[in-house]
């Protein structure tokens, strides 16, 4: 499993333009529900739910909002650079321009938290983040991400 | 003539009394000597044997002064408890405060019995009046000198302490009625224990209620609220005792509702119960040292000093060992609960009522507690921040957060002006953030008062003073610590994700799909992290649960406060990404492993 099996080249937006976590996660939901044709209210809800655990900042500028939608047949990802950094409640407070959003399906299981794994692994890498934050549109970012792990450096 | 010129030298030395407790507080913090026993020690200078020589045997006083500060004390000690400190400790304090306190009595009875030559009644009397914590020791020894316990061990220590004592005075009373009245059913005295017990809970509660809406709807003027609660406590306390429910159960309660709502003016409430309550145990202590005649105590004290021994190394340890049996606590945190079972005023408050009633031999009840109180604050208050160091049950010290100043604001109750210090390396400063629910209204600089935008920009140095929703100001203080010099931790040691550590353990299952034991899934992680480690939590001290790992990754209060959570490897692991000189060496070592044959 790599991270494009994950993410499409349309799910993928280079510079999304929002001023706070909410409308951050409210334009993601919309674009998600755009391509899975689930509904937007619904995936944010989703969202929301889990940050009210505790927030998906991972640190470095990283955010990874996640959750579990029971009618989506397979796991959904999405990526988006956003336009200026946000305040998305960080432990080490630093405020957040790369987000990946992952949903899966009710039963994904383990597959849904090695994909996480992945994910978090892949956006931790100071190189891979240095190169998605260069990339100024979806081709070349998708080109970063289908990067195997271990040259993506 | 004469007689006024006494009431004024009684206010005159009392006052001079109280004034000199409050001053020696200076100097006893200076030296660590715990300090409740050095108010005993100035009431005794001042009473009939020492310099002072007061002559003072007004038990009724006594008994009308203990009961007040007694009841303060416990209504502050409800006050400052957090409801979600002691959910998770909830059963095994009750169990100690009730059948603890009723073992801890009948097995110090046969040695009382012996000892003191008393018969059963009275021997069981003897044990009553010893057998409960007093919790003004508890909550003044277990928060002083810095140490901080572990969460659990110190809420159950403190939820028993406030909880026993209504026990205890219900048992002695029993006990009491019974050698002077004669005989009484079995029956008759359980039943006049649950009446006292749930009568004095709906007191408590219904009043602490009243008492929160009575804050919140009627406009008091500046300073009368701190006054009002104090008053309102004595009020409830005085109710339930006249209707024959347990007074001390339903101030304590009434504390713990009015602490956990919000109520108008309740950080000044919180400062004068401060003050109030050290004044309380500072009278109380003073008094009974004035009470005490040591010419008397000589008489009793070797078999006094044998009851106060096998109290705190026989009859407690087995009694708590007993009710902590069914709760998961290691043995360590046994050995802490039964090291700390501090006896204080309230012990000596006890042995004033078979005074008060005139029960034969009822100076030796008081000398033997008296003696008790000595001894078990000598040795267990002096000894109890090593003991819950060996014993692991201490936390290390972190650095405080900053200083928070937290402003009411009258007319309403969602916002409160919390004010901080500019420091040079917070992250407020450097990052210029702020969470979006907080809104700064004022900076003062150089003693000057300016608005955030004259401020602009704010320099380290500036207090600046932001509206924020009380129950949210806690979590303004990580915009205004000084961050520490990035050592980015190895987040993979930490985790990839980060939750609070107030979930539960059901909402991490339902979330990531694991399994999780159906009886745990309502305990929170942090409680998790208290309840299987069996050391003090640490940053990075990692507990597996299904396929994940939680790790403890920032911790507050001593609870783990956000866990991170290492999600399992690929079963294909990325290899290492290895620079070619490494990769050689890697080659040439698994070259002369295979030649070497190892």
């Amino acid at each position: 499993m790599t991270i494009t099996d994950l993410v499409a080249p349309e799910a993928i937006i280079p510079a999304l333009k929002v001023n706070s976590k909410k409308q951050a996660l409210q334009e993601l939901a919309a674009r998600a529900s755009a391509l899975t044709g689930q509904n937007d209210r619904a995936i944010f809800e989703v969202l929301l739910q889990r940050e009210k655990l505790g927030t998906t900042a991972v640190g470095y500028g990283v955010a990874i909002p996640h959750g579990k939608l029971p009618k989506l047949d397979k796991l959904f990802g999405l990526f988006a650079r956003l336009d200026r950094p946000i305040d998305f409640e960080a432990m080490d407070g630093q405020p957040v321009d790369l987000v990946f959003l992952l949903l899966a399906p009710e039963g994904a299981g383990a597959d849904h938290l090695k994909a996480l794994a992945r994910i978090a692994r892949l956006l931790r890498d100071q190189d891979v983040a240095k190169k998605l934050r260069a990339s100024r549109d979806a081709q070349a970012i998708y080109s970063v991400l289908a990067l195997p792990p271990a040259t993506a450096a | 003539m004469a007689s006024l010129d006494s009431v004024s030298i009684a206010i005159l030395l009392g006052a001079v009394l109280v004034m000199a407790g409050i001053l020696s507080s200076l100097l006893a913090l200076r030296f660590g000597a715990p300090l409740l026993l050095f108010f005993l020690f100035i009431g005794m200078v001042a009473g009939e044997a020492g310099p002072g020589g007061l002559r003072f045997d007004d038990v009724h006083t006594t008994y009308v002064v203990g009961s007040v500060a007694l009841a303060l004390i416990l209504f502050d000690g409800g006050l400052k408890t957090r409801f979600q400190a002691i959910r998770a400790v909830l059963a095994p304090s009750m169990v100690l405060a009730t059948i603890g306190v009723l073992l801890t009595a009948l097995i110090t009875a046969p040695v009382a019995k012996y000892a003191l030559d008393l018969n059963w009644t009275q021997a069981l009397l003897t044990g009553a009046v010893v057998a409960s914590t007093d919790a003004a020791a508890v909550f003044l020894l277990v928060h002083a000198q810095g140490l901080r316990l572990r969460p659990r061990v110190g809420a159950t220590l403190e939820v028993e302490s406030g909880t026993n004592d209504p026990f205890a005075v219900f048992l002695t009373l029993t006990l009491v009625k019974l050698l002077s009245l004669g005989d009484a059913s079995a029956g008759h005295v359980a039943m006049e224990f649950v009446q006292e017990a749930v009568l004095g809970t709906l007191i408590g509660v219904v009043g602490g209620r009243l008492v929160v809406l009575a804050m919140n709807r009627v406009a008091l003027p500046q300073g009368l609220h701190a006054p009002f609660v104090c008053t309102a406590a004595l009020v409830i306390f005085g109710l339930a005792q006249i209707a024959h429910a347990s007074g001390f159960l339903a101030v304590y309660l009434a504390g713990i509702i009015i602490g956990n709502r919000p109520t108008r003016a309740h950080n000044s409430v919180v400062t004068f119960l401060d003050a109030a309550t050290w004044l309380a145990q500072i009278v109380m202590f003073v008094m009974l040292g004035l009470l005490v005649s040591p010419e008397r105590l000589v008489g009793s004290i070797i078999p006094a000093v044998g009851v106060a021994l096998v109290l705190m190394f026989v009859a407690r340890p087995v009694a708590v060992f007993l009710c902590l049996q069914p709760f998961r606590f290691n043995w360590r945190e046994k050995m802490f609960v039964s090291w700390v079972g501090l006896r204080g005023a309230v012990a000596i408050f006890l042995a004033s009522i078979p005074m008060l009633v005139g029960l034969p031999k009822a100076s030796l009840y008081f000398d033997v507690a008296f003696v008790v109180v000595i001894i078990s604050l000598l040795f267990q208050g002096w000894t109890l921040a090593f003991a819950a160091r060996k014993l692991h049950v201490a936390l290390p010290r972190t650095d405080r957060g900053p200083r928070r100043i937290e402003l009411d604001l009258p007319g309403q109750l969602e916002q409160q002006l919390v004010g901080y210090a500019v420091r040079p390396k917070s992250l407020y400063l450097k990052r210029n953030l702020i969470p979006s629910w907080s809104k700064p209204t004022l900076v003062i600089r150089d003693e000057r008062i300016l608005t955030p935008a004259e401020a602009e920009p704010v320099t380290a140095g500036d207090y600046i003073y932001l509206l924020a929703p009380p129950e949210k100001a806690e979590a303004l203080d990580r915009f205004f610590v000084d961050m520490p010099p990035s050592t980015a931790p190895d987040p993979h040691l930490l985790g990839d994700f980060m939750v609070s550590g107030e979930i539960t353990l059901g909402d991490l299952a339902a979330i990531y799909g694991i399994a999780v034991d159906p009886a745990q899934a309502s305990l929170t992680l942090a409680d998790y992290f208290d309840i299987h480690l069996d050391h003090a939590p640490t940053v990075g001290a990692a507990l597996p649960i299904d396929s994940i790992d939680l790790v403890a990754r920032s911790l507050g209060g001593g609870r783990v406060n956000v866990v991170g959570l290492r999600l399992p490897e690929d079963e294909d692991p990325a290899p290492p990404k290895l620079t070619r000189r490494q990769a050689l060496k890697a080659k040439l070592k698994r070259g002369w492993t295979t030649l070497s044959g190892a």
